[in-house]
């Protein structure tokens, strides 16, 4: 494998007594966009700034494209941040604060200006050189942050809940944005979110973090759907959980629920105290399953809420109130799941999209569950 | 302002005239406190004393010769632009790094008990203040008895008090909170994140501090130099009590002329004072122009 992006090896950072980073290692390749993800206090905005040279690590090592880096000033880092409320340069003008960065580097004038040009075309601010930051939207200032930090090249380019302060339909605009930039520049990106569909949507690679540790990391599907616990598939998405006692029988597993139902478990499950996780697209409802082999259980519908684009059916159990989520067509099939209400029905899914998972962290972050 | 309703348009001019009316106590102060005086002053200022100590109004340049044609005045004027010039620069090289760290490092709570403290002496009168240095400096003062308590003199010294030295001191002391005060409601409105991106951007930190902070600053700092500036050159108690005869500055000279009756000669001494301070103003308020037009490019 070629020389890593960025590299941390057991860092640590401690503030007195209280552990604001664990013994955190992540190798991050180049040319990936890289997500640290998280609630917040998790830990991943101090992994940025130990990567910006902003805070010193505790203990442990830092290597960025291969060099130890532990005791570089941000000064001569190869890296550049876009920070969470931009920190542009008030009393400059935009074409002065893309081109800060290039002076510093001491670029030749010339140089400058093409690159200044170059980096205001890349992120749409073409016809913007000469107006304050105060004149702009908030849209536009994250992009001038943007400009700013690429134009000087970076090996790694560092990004702190840039999009926190703007509003949903800009967000989900920018982070198309950000990820047409990716791929143009090439750029190794490292992004810092507590919210998890940004991390889904963008991230080649992600890292759950939690209490200053790194719960796992992965593609956004490996831990969309195989968390490795209950914290992680808890902070990504909404799930379903149901405990019970995981038992091989021959070829076949199965998991004893409370109530004693028993439903058929993934293949892989171990025998013994398990938490069994579904997400809530996963499951369907109706009268019976629709072909054997599913996992299913029967209760009564509590609650059904059109949310818009799906409709969400609360089927309570006696294993537990099981949430599914279900697409609905034309006219008659949304008002099919509204007149469910009050039924008993069946809730049932494939064992192959249900998932062992750890108890781990029990800390609740979504309470979107009904 | 063009008004684009013409000035013969009854009610306009009339609620013109009603809104004049908020002004009319402002102005009334103004021209009694301010106005009147001044150019009574100028007035005295260009007309002559007789040998009785009266004042003849014959209209004169005489006084304003007699300044700048007597050594010990031009001397004494420069001088004391020195003085205010060094306590002045003093004033910012301390008070802006009090003010930074107060406002980077220190809580809500704790910057506000500082600042309470910072304008605390303002309780007490300034006689009363410069009268307490006297008593910390002079040959029986504390710090003598401190320096010879502690064996490293034996017996008191002189050096302390009524020189130049002191009176840059206890300047400097009073002055202070206005530097402090000014900076501080300056940096208070910086965002500090801008040190980090500019450091992230390759600048080292006294490039930030140059390039990004101190722009920024500037009104605060040209408010701070104002206002400790302008107020020395009128200073004259502060070089009485703790100045001796060597620390005199110009305003001793012109409470000197008050005592001896000679009014058109304070007059017109005061007025070079002035004038002096109208230039440095206007000096600064182009200065804080020209930046804002730097500024944007």
């Amino acid at each position: 494998m070629s020389v890593p992006a960025i590299e941390l090896v057991d860092a640590t950072k401690r503030y007195g007594t209280s552990m604001a980073l664990d013994r955190v290692s992540l190798r991050i390749e180049r040319g990936e966009f890289f997500c640290l993800l998280g609630p917040s206090g998790c830990g991943k905005t101090t992994t940025l700034n130990l990567i910006g040279g902003f805070i010193p690590l505790t203990s442990g090592e830092l290597r960025i494209e291969g060099q130890r880096v532990n005791d570089m000033p941000p000064h001569k880092r190869n890296v550049n941040t876009v920070f969470q409320n931009y920190a542009l340069f008030p009393h400059m003008t935009v074409e002065e604060n893309v081109a800060f960065g290039l002076r510093m580097a001491r670029l030749g004038s010339g140089e400058t200006a093409t690159r200044v040009d170059e980096y205001l075309a890349l992120v749409g601010l073409e016809a913007f050189h000469d107006r304050l930051p105060a004149q702009l939207s908030g849209g536009q200032q994250q992009r001038v942050a943007l400009a700013r930090a690429l134009a000087r090249r970076p090996a790694v380019l560092l990004l702190d809940e840039p999009l926190g302060a703007l509003d949903l339909k800009l967000r989900k605009q920018m982070q198309v944005e950000l990820a047409r930039i990716h791929r143009q520049v090439g750029t190794t990106f490292v992004f810092v979110t507590h919210d998890q569909e940004e991390a889904l949507s963008m991230a080649t690679r992600i890292a759950v973090m939690s209490a200053g540790r790194v719960v796992q990391s992965g593609t956004p599907r490996d831990i969309y759907y195989h968390p490795v616990d209950r914290f992680v598939a808890d902070f990504i998405g909404e799930s379903n959980f149901l405990e019970g006692v995981a038992v091989r029988d021959g070829a076949r597993s199965y998991v004893r629920l409370g109530g004693g139902s028993t439903v058929d478990a993934p293949a892989d499950a171990p025998p013994g105290s398990v938490t069994l996780m579904v997400r809530p697209e996963s499951v369907s409802v109706g009268p019976a399953p629709a072909t054997n082999g599913e996992a299913s259980l029967s209760g009564r519908v509590i609650h059904v809420a059109f949310i818009g684009n799906h409709t969400r059916v609360t089927v309570r159990t006696p294993a537990g109130d099981i949430v599914a989520l279900r697409p609905h067509s034309e006219g008659s099939a949304s008002s099919a799941l509204d007149e469910l209400l009050d039924q008993e029905v069946c809730a049932w899914w494939s064992p192959r999209d249900s998932t062992i998972v750890a108890h781990g962290s029990t800390e609740k972050i979504d309470e979107r569950l009904v | 302002m063009v008004d684009p309703i013409p000035a013969s348009h009854q009610p306009r001019a009339r609620s013109n005239l009603t809104r004049g009316w908020p002004f009319l106590p402002a102005g009334v102060v103004l021209l009694v406190l301010f106005l009147l005086p001044m150019t009574v002053m100028v007035a005295f200022s260009l007309w002559r004393t007789n040998s009785d100590l009266d004042v003849v109004p014959d209209w004169t340049l005489d006084n304003y010769i007699y300044f700048f044609s007597e050594g010990t005045y031009v001397r004494t004027f420069l001088k004391t632009l020195i003085m205010a010039a060094a306590v002045t620069a003093a004033g910012i090289a301390t008070a802006l790094p009090f003010a930074y760290f107060l406002v980077r490092y220190v809580g809500q709570r704790w910057q506000r008990i500082v600042l309470l403290a910072v304008i605390v002496p303002f309780w007490t009168s300034y006689l009363l203040r410069a009268y307490a240095w006297q008593a910390i400096l002079g040959e029986k003062g504390a710090l003598n008895q401190f320096l010879m308590g502690i064996g490293l003199i034996d017996e008191p010294s002189r050096l302390f008090v009524y020189n130049d030295l002191s009176v840059w001191l206890v300047l400097l002391y009073v002055y202070f909170p206005f530097a402090a005060l000014a900076l501080y409601t300056a940096l208070e409105k910086f965002d500090f994140n801008q040190l980090n991106a500019a450091q992230d951007l390759g600048a080292r930190p006294d490039q930030a501090f140059r390039r990004i902070l101190l722009p920024q600053i500037r009104p605060g700092v040209i408010t701070a130099c104002i206002f400790v500036f302008v107020p020395i050159l009128g200073e004259f108690l502060t070089p009485t009590l703790v100045g001796g005869a060597q620390g005199a500055l110009i305003a001793n000279l012109i409470i000197n002329f008050f005592r001896g009756l000679q009014y058109t000669t304070m007059a017109a001494f005061s007025f070079v004072i002035a004038g002096f301070v109208i230039v440095v103003l206007v000096i600064f308020r182009r200065y804080l122009r020209v930046e804002d037009v730097v500024a944007r490019g």
